[in-house]
């Protein structure tokens, strides 16, 4: 087997969060490699340049592994699980194909137990994350509006907020009839053109990549800097698992190279950036006599917790154009009246309301997230003019709370293209997750009727809506409850570090990879103090 | 297949594909536009294929049970109950020709005029938005925080 040059840090996945740490350390010189499973994605080839843009959602542009079974893909048995795991596998990782929805996790998001009893606190608080919020809004680029009421002061946002356009405006009528909040949502997409970057042209489908780079994912931000700061990036790399060495510390990892050769690639630390169900899967797979339930598994934990966003949709129907297909498709407005706990609601903790834009031409006929197929034969025209750009559809994202019984583990069966186990995922949704969104459901359709629609359907629970994977490595104090500690190294390897999903001890009730960033970060920083 | 055989399928098919989207509320065109998309569909893909081969011919089948030689001999009104018949009968092959009808259909460049939008990709024109005032925010703001100290 050939083994690479000794590196000071590996970094195992080149996506959100792995882009950021390899930045933070390539900076401070540190000898930095990434290895990543995907490749580099050429812009020009994105669906948006073809007419049939649309089509490429359903195939190999679809978010769903299994659907777009892309040779850098590995599948993911997901029978088990109310929820389909979404994720992308390239130089930018899933925030290719994110709607770069960029909200923070809030101060109590951190302190659950404390102020609800619930879950656990995590070791680190909103403070010590913020100048990391802030440093990556600035590496990023953030389009926003500051005076939000519903955070603490942040500092100036990058650019304006995206145009509320028809849409935007028709439901914030909604939440102001209502007395709500609302808020024109932080978004990582450029309303002007920052840092050598272009300013959106609001074609629409951010969710298939964006072909101008208006949206910021991590090959087009972090990379080209970590590149410039003497970082190395292989790509078509896949790890089959992290190795030890006799003194019990991470020395390395064992990898498949583009052409499908066994190589080895040795380092002084090695840092999992993989997502919530990659690391868990590595993690399993790097069994040893040290380590026979898995590396850095002595709590029994890595893989538990699983945490999604449990998502419902609620689309209400007007009775005028919206010009919905005009603008970023997943961000407008955010709404989050109902996010903090008020055990009068029924359940604890909370959710947000985010609205999208409006449904494209095929969506509008499929159902969209709602899934209500427009009718075939004679009622086909009138049911499609019906609904055709007189859609809002407004998403409830709630608090997922961590349950042991939630998790990853390794398939007996399934494995990928280089016979490496496959991860299976068990998830079934709590009662309190289900009375939340029930709750979301009806709020929801109160704002889509004070806005003004005069029909509301919606999905009680979406199943391909696992855009965010957490917990499954969770972050704490104490080595029986944890997997890592407050800086991000595993209790059991203390060179080995996680930095993605995997390490959040609860999930908010927002998108969060703001936050997983800001996490990055702060880890690389203290990798760096605790090296000099 | 022979050319005569697969010209009447296409035939069929397309009989099909227009009784499912038919004409109407200022629409000339019809599922039909999307038979080159089911048809591509089908010939990249063993089980669309074998999924559109059964369906067609429990049309047919269903069809020459009502004593006409053929699907193409019915009127609009039969022609949709029939499939109606077919769609209880065969729910899941159905539902997936329904749906990549849908796809072909509004993918079309012929559906995309009709529907106002410009046809063609989405770059790199992209969509212009009318520059407005940011929205008044006043009353939000004026609630000051609504965020939990911790």
């Amino acid at each position: 087997m050939a083994t690479d040059d000794r590196t000071d840090v590996l970094v195992i996945g080149a996506g959100a969060s792995g882009a950021a740490v390899a930045w933070r350390l390539a900076g401070a010189g540190i000898r930095v490699v990434c290895l990543e499973q995907g490749d580099w994605l050429d812009a020009r080839a994105y669906p948006h340049w073809q007419a049939d843009w649309e089509l490429h959602r359903h195939t190999d542009w679809s978010a769903e592994p299994n659907v777009r079974r892309l040779p850098q893909d590995y599948p993911v048995n997901d029978q088990g699980s109310v929820i389909s795991p979404l994720m992308y596998n390239a130089v930018g990782g899933s925030t290719i194909h994110w709607s770069a929805h960029f909200p923070r996790f809030r101060p109590s998001d951190f302190r659950v137990r404390s102020l609800d009893g619930v879950a656990d606190d995590w070791p680190i608080d909103y403070a010590t994350l913020e100048p990391y919020f802030d440093l990556n809004d600035r590496v990023m680029g953030v389009a926003g509006i500051t005076g939000d009421p519903a955070y603490p002061p942040k500092s100036p946002r990058q650019t304006p907020p995206i145009p509320l356009d028809t849409l935007g405006t028709t439901i914030a009528g909604g939440f102001e009839r209502l007395g709500w909040h609302w808020w024109p949502s932080d978004s990582a997409i450029l309303t002007r053109d920052y840092d050598g970057r272009r300013a959106c042209v609001n074609c629409g489908p951010c969710d298939l990549g964006c072909p101008i780079g208006a949206k910021a994912s991590t090959d087009i931000t972090y990379w080209p800097k970590a590149l410039a700061a003497g970082a190395r990036l292989l790509t078509r790399a896949r790890v089959r698992e992290i190795t030890l060495g006799p003194d019990g510390l991470a020395d390395g990892v064992i990898y498949y190279d583009r052409d499908g050769h066994e190589r080895a690639q040795k380092a002084r630390a090695v840092v999992l950036a993989a997502n919530g169900i990659g690391t868990p899967r590595l993690l399993l797979n790097s069994r040893s006599a040290r380590f026979p339930d898995g590396l850095a598994n002595r709590s029994g934990l890595v893989g538990r917790n699983l945490m999604f966003h449990p998502y419902a949709m609620v689309r209400g129907i007007f009775d005028r154009p919206l010009g919905g297909h005009r603008g970023p498709i997943g961000c407008s407005i955010i709404s989050q009246e109902f996010y903090e706990t008020d055990l009068s609601r029924g359940f604890v903790r909370g959710y947000s309301f985010q609205v999208a834009r409006g449904l494209s031409p095929i969506a509008s006929a499929s159902g969209g997230s709602v899934y209500d197929r427009v009718p075939w034969g004679r009622e086909h025209r009138r049911a499609y003019a019906a609904r055709f750009d007189r859609t809002i559809t407004v998403a409830i994202i709630g608090e997922d709370l961590p349950e042991l019984h939630n998790r990853v583990d390794l398939d007996p069966a399934l494995i990928d293209a280089h016979g490496i186990p496959a991860p299976r995922v068990s998830y079934a949704l709590s009662e309190n997750s289900r009375r939340m969104l029930d709750h979301g459901i009806a709020r929801g359709a109160e704002a889509l009727k004070a806005a003004g629609a005069h029909e509301v359907a919606f999905n009680p629970l979406l199943r391909a809506g696992g855009w965010h994977l957490m917990g499954t490595a969770r972050m704490g104090s104490d080595p029986a409850t944890s997997v890592v500690d407050a800086e991000g190294r595993c209790h059991d390897v203390p060179n080995l570090y996680v930095v993605d999903g995997s390490v959040m001890v609860t999930s908010a009730g927002v998108n969060p990879t703001s936050t997983i960033q800001a996490v990055a970060l702060y880890v690389a920083d203290r990798m760096i103090r605790r090296r000099s | 297949m022979t050319q005569g055989p697969l010209a009447a399928r296409r035939d069929l098919l397309a009989l099909v594909l227009d009784t499912l989207v038919p004409e109407g509320e200022g629409f000339p065109e019809s599922g039909a536009l999307a038979l080159d998309h089911v048809l591509a569909m089908a010939a990249a893909s063993a089980e669309i294929e074998s999924l559109l081969s059964r369906l067609l011919e429990a049309v047919e089948r269903a069809a020459r049970g009502g004593n006409v030689r053929g699907f193409s001999e019915l009127g609009a009104v039969q022609r949709e109950d029939l499939l109606r018949r077919v769609e209880r009968t065969l729910p899941e092959p159905f539902e997936a020709l329904v749906r990549h009808t849908y796809d072909g259909f509004y993918s079309h460049p012929a559906t995309i005029t009709r529907l106002g939008l410009e046809p063609g990709p989405v770059q790199p024109r992209g969509h212009r938005i009318e520059p407005t005032a940011l929205p008044d925010l006043a009353r939000v703001a004026a609630r000051g925080p609504i965020y939990r100290r911790a």
